[in-house]
């Protein structure tokens, strides 16, 4: 992960400019055009089309148990069913609207969480930064899977704590970040300029350092789409996700590794995590190779 | 800083590989050291659950298998019947009529492995021991009283009457030591053995038993190795070497795919078995139970504790289709004493399900779309996940119209909870700590321990239960007590909090070129002084 750093590089990512560099310059084609995006868009598309209409085009209810336990992939069950008969198909389906919306409020949250805490630590400084930046440190000291089972494990295991204990383990990222971009810009003209008029703290957070800083922070939530996807399927995986019997990859996952020589009960779960955190991740990539003067440098 | 998705994904395919290259490299292990057919050594692979030999504190399974190998014990079970002591160290016993008093006449001529004679005063030293070192296994014997009349003579005195003595005196804990040797490497028996007792360590390492192996090496993370005692004074084993090998599961069936002769494996089972090949043999009975607990306190349910909710869960359940989720070697549920066991209800007394009659109940009781909150923990028990157990469950509920929240939780939680008293329902697997199933009337007749922690108390159950209860401790010979035992249990299924799902079995699972791979319910699985070659 990269935090950006480097004061230069934060200067360069100012309001217009990362949006300017999104498009693409006068040279290189925009983001959104390149081959590798438009496949992991049309991915990603494709699992929010399935996630929207899962009722209508599951096949089957995805609770719904039935004698033909374990049967392989045929013409009925396209993906199998379990253990207790449940058609694989319909169940990843329906995983979709647990996985992505929870991932996307995990980073939302994180996002939110972590950059007003990053915000005032840059903008405030002295004693409060340090205390924020200890705390930061505190959390980055643990392993991010370690400590959001041992959260779940404490509160209880649900979707609710699952998604809680995400954002406890991923919200200092984005405070770093934010924090960087704003200490770059905090002795900044235009900044001072505004304070003489008489702009108070919160208004000049909002009005000019929150614009200016968020630019480097949504290409990291971005990435972070994909590593949360993975991270909630891995509790899931781990019995402190959702509670069953929701159609949940990580724990559907977790019942065929029972007995892999039953391999479509994992398998097909297995599959649609790694399509949609590859997508997440091959576009968050696109996104901050275009916006990191660093990564773009030579291209 | 975070993990990166790719750092993951690199280390996945690490392990990945890993797992492939040890699990190929232990299977060639197996098959190589066995396939000339000369070989005197049988495998055994298992997955541990071990934590000593000492056997005054042997209380975990593979550790009950190995020292049932090491030592002997006054009596004993011969293959998978558990329903009849039979002679070992004693060639004798007498019960006295009132049940508190076993005399035991000792075999002549036996000996410890390091040549010296095995006499009265080592039985009585090795019982005292395990009931002074107070470790897991000593409630067995916390009541009883050991002397001996002469030095082939032994009598077993107990506080209240107790025909299952005999059962007790079968089981590895009870297994006699050599107490000259034991008492040089810091054993004990005395009153303060709890404290002075410091022999484990040399137990662990080194058996001092009369039984037809001996340890050879110890090792709780990967293998234990024992090799046939040349003075033993039974019928000699026919394998020379035996060797406990620790492997998970997964493992285990791959190896047994394998495996070309003299290998035993003992933990496959429930859907494990499926797609194994069919030139292996497999032996299994039905000594675990799977029930679920209604709490019959209406302060902590009012819907629980309903009687006719009771009776309306009871019908709803499918337990053809539950038992189908066990696997081979499963059968629906009947009564809390699994099949194993003397005092099991027989054959067509399954419970059966009937919906209508769950809906009629339910509406009688005036309960619309009931919802209970149903706790059971995350683990996977003889092959079989406990959570694919209550979605099923809570499936068969809701056709009834009845709604169960599935709340799963780690182990020591689901036990805490249990503890605790306040789950409306719960799900558990129990398995018997030796083959005597009055345990149960102890532990889950109304106001008793087990009883209480589902709030069912003497005033809330039916007088009816208590006396059957009562009946079976009251009825002293054995026969009488598992018909007493059959009658406490049909008047428990009418309605007591217990609801038993299911019952199934360990499986052994053994090449074809063996003979008496047999399990058993007695506690060591399998008796591998017993297995032989065809």
């Amino acid at each position: 992960m990269t935090t950006l750093a480097d004061p230069k590089a934060e200067r360069a990512l100012g309001r217009r400019r990362w949006l300017g560099r999104l498009r693409g310059g006068a040279t290189s084609r925009p983001v959104w055009r390149q081959p590798i995006t438009v496949v992991a868009l049309t991915i990603l598309g494709g699992w929010l089309l399935l996630a929207l209409l899962a009722d209508v085009l599951a096949p089957f209810d995805p609770l719904a148990q039935s004698p033909d336990a374990y049967a392989p992939p045929s013409g009925t069950h396209w993906f199998g069913t379990d253990s207790l008969g449940r058609d694989i198909l319909s169940r990843v389906v329906h995983g979709a609207r647990l996985s992505i919306p929870l991932a996307l409020a995990i980073v939302s949250l994180a996002l939110l969480v972590g950059g007003l805490l990053g915000l005032v630590a840059g903008y405030v400084g002295r004693f409060v930064d340090e205390a924020l930046m200890r705390l930061t440190d505190l959390v980055f000291a643990f392993p991010q899977i370690i400590l959001a089972m041992a959260v779940t494990a404490a509160f209880g295991p649900n979707t609710r704590n699952a998604v809680l204990a995400l954002v406890i383990v991923s919200w200092p990222v984005y405070a770093r970040v934010i924090r960087s971009a704003v200490l770059s810009m905090r002795g900044d003209d235009y900044l001072n300029a505004a304070r003489l008029l008489g702009v108070g703290p919160i208004r000049a957070l909002r009005r000019d350092v929150l614009p200016n800083s968020i630019g480097p922070a949504i290409v990291l939530a971005t990435l972070e789409l994909g590593n949360a996807v993975l991270l909630l399927a891995a509790l899931s995986f781990l019995g402190l996700g959702p509670r069953p019997p929701a159609a949940e990859w990580g724990s559907m996952v977790a019942l065929g590794a029972q007995d892999l020589s039953m391999w479509w009960v994992s398998v097909f779960p297995g599959l649609a995590i790694l399509t949609v955190v590859m997508a997440f991740n091959v576009l968050g990539d696109a996104l901050r190779d275009r916006l990191d003067p660093r990564y773009s440098k030579g291209r | 800083m975070s993990v990166s998705p790719r750092r993951l994904l690199a280390g996945a395919s690490a392990l990945a590989t890993l797992a492939v290259l040890s699990v190929s490299a232990c299977s060639a292990g197996g098959s190589g050291g066995n396939a000339n057919g000369t070989a005197k050594t049988l495998t055994v692979n298992t997955s541990f659950v071990l934590k000593t030999l000492d056997p005054g504190r042997v209380y975990e399974a593979t550790g009950l298998t190995a020292v049932h190998a090491l030592y002997d014990t006054l009596l004993t079970f011969k293959g998978s019947d558990v329903s009849k002591p039979v002679p070992a160290l004693a060639e004798s016993y007498q019960a006295s009529p009132d049940a508190k008093t076993f005399t035991f006449k000792l075999r002549q001529g036996v000996t410890f492995a390091d040549g010296s004679p095995l006499t009265a005063d080592d039985v009585v030293f090795s019982l005292n021991r395990l009931k002074n070192i107070k470790a897991s296994p000593a409630v067995t014997v916390s009541g009883l009283t050991v002397t001996k009349t002469d030095d082939s003579t032994v009598v077993v005195a107990s506080a209240t009457p107790d025909p299952n003595i005999p059962v007790v005196l079968s089981m590895p804990s009870t297994a006699v030591l050599n107490s000259k040797a034991a008492k040089e490497h810091g054993a004990r028996d005395g009153a303060d053995a709890a404290q002075g007792d410091t022999a484990q360590q040399y137990l662990d390492t080194n058996s001092l038993g009369s039984g037809p192996y001996v340890l050879k090496s110890y090792d709780p993370s990967s293998q234990v190795v024992l090799e046939a005692n040349p003075k033993y004074w039974g019928t000699k084993p026919q394998f020379s070497r035996v060797v406990l090998r620790n492997m998970d599961v997964q493992t285990q069936k791959l190896t047994m795919q394998r495996a070309e002769a003299a290998e035993i494996s003992l933990d496959i089972s429930g859907k494990l078995l499926d797609g194994l090949s069919g030139s292996l043999q497999t032996s299994g009975v039905q000594d675990t139970v799977y029930f679920l607990f209604l709490n019959a306190d209406p302060g902590v349910s009012a819907v629980t504790s309903n009687p006719k909710f009771n009776q309306a869960l009871r019908a709803a359940i499918d337990y053809q289709g539950i038992a189908a989720l066990y696997g081979k070697g499963a059968a629906p549920g009947a009564g809390l004493v699994a099949p194993a066991f003397p005092g099991a209800l027989p054959a067509g007394e399954e419970s059966k399900r009937d919906v209508a009659k769950a809906k009629a109940l339910l509406a009688e009781a005036g309960l619309s779309n009931p919802t209970v909150k149903f706790t059971y923990p995350a683990i996977t028990y003889k092959g079989v996940d406990l959570g694919t157990v209550a979605t099923k469950v809570q499936g068969d509920a809701a056709e009834a119209g009845i709604k169960l929240e599935l709340n799963p939780q780690p182990l020591t939680t689901f036990l805490d909870e249990m503890r605790g008293g306040k789950s409306p329902l719960g799900f558990t697997p129990q398995s018997l700590n030796y083959p005597v199933a009055d345990s149960l009337i102890n532990n889950m007749a109304p106001g008793q321990a087990t009883a209480l922690r589902s709030g069912w108390s003497v005033e809330r159950a039916d007088p009816a239960i208590v006396a059957a209860g009562k009946k079976v401790t009251a009825t002293l010979d054995l026969a009488g007590r598992a018909t007493a035992m059959q009658e406490w249990q049909r008047l428990m299924n009418a309605s007591s909090p217990y609801l038993v799902l299911a019952s199934n079995s360990s499986i052994v699972v053994a090449t074809t070129d063996l003979t008496g791979a047999d399990y058993t319910a007695a506690g060591w699985q399998v008796d591998v002084a017993a297995v032989g070659r065809k």
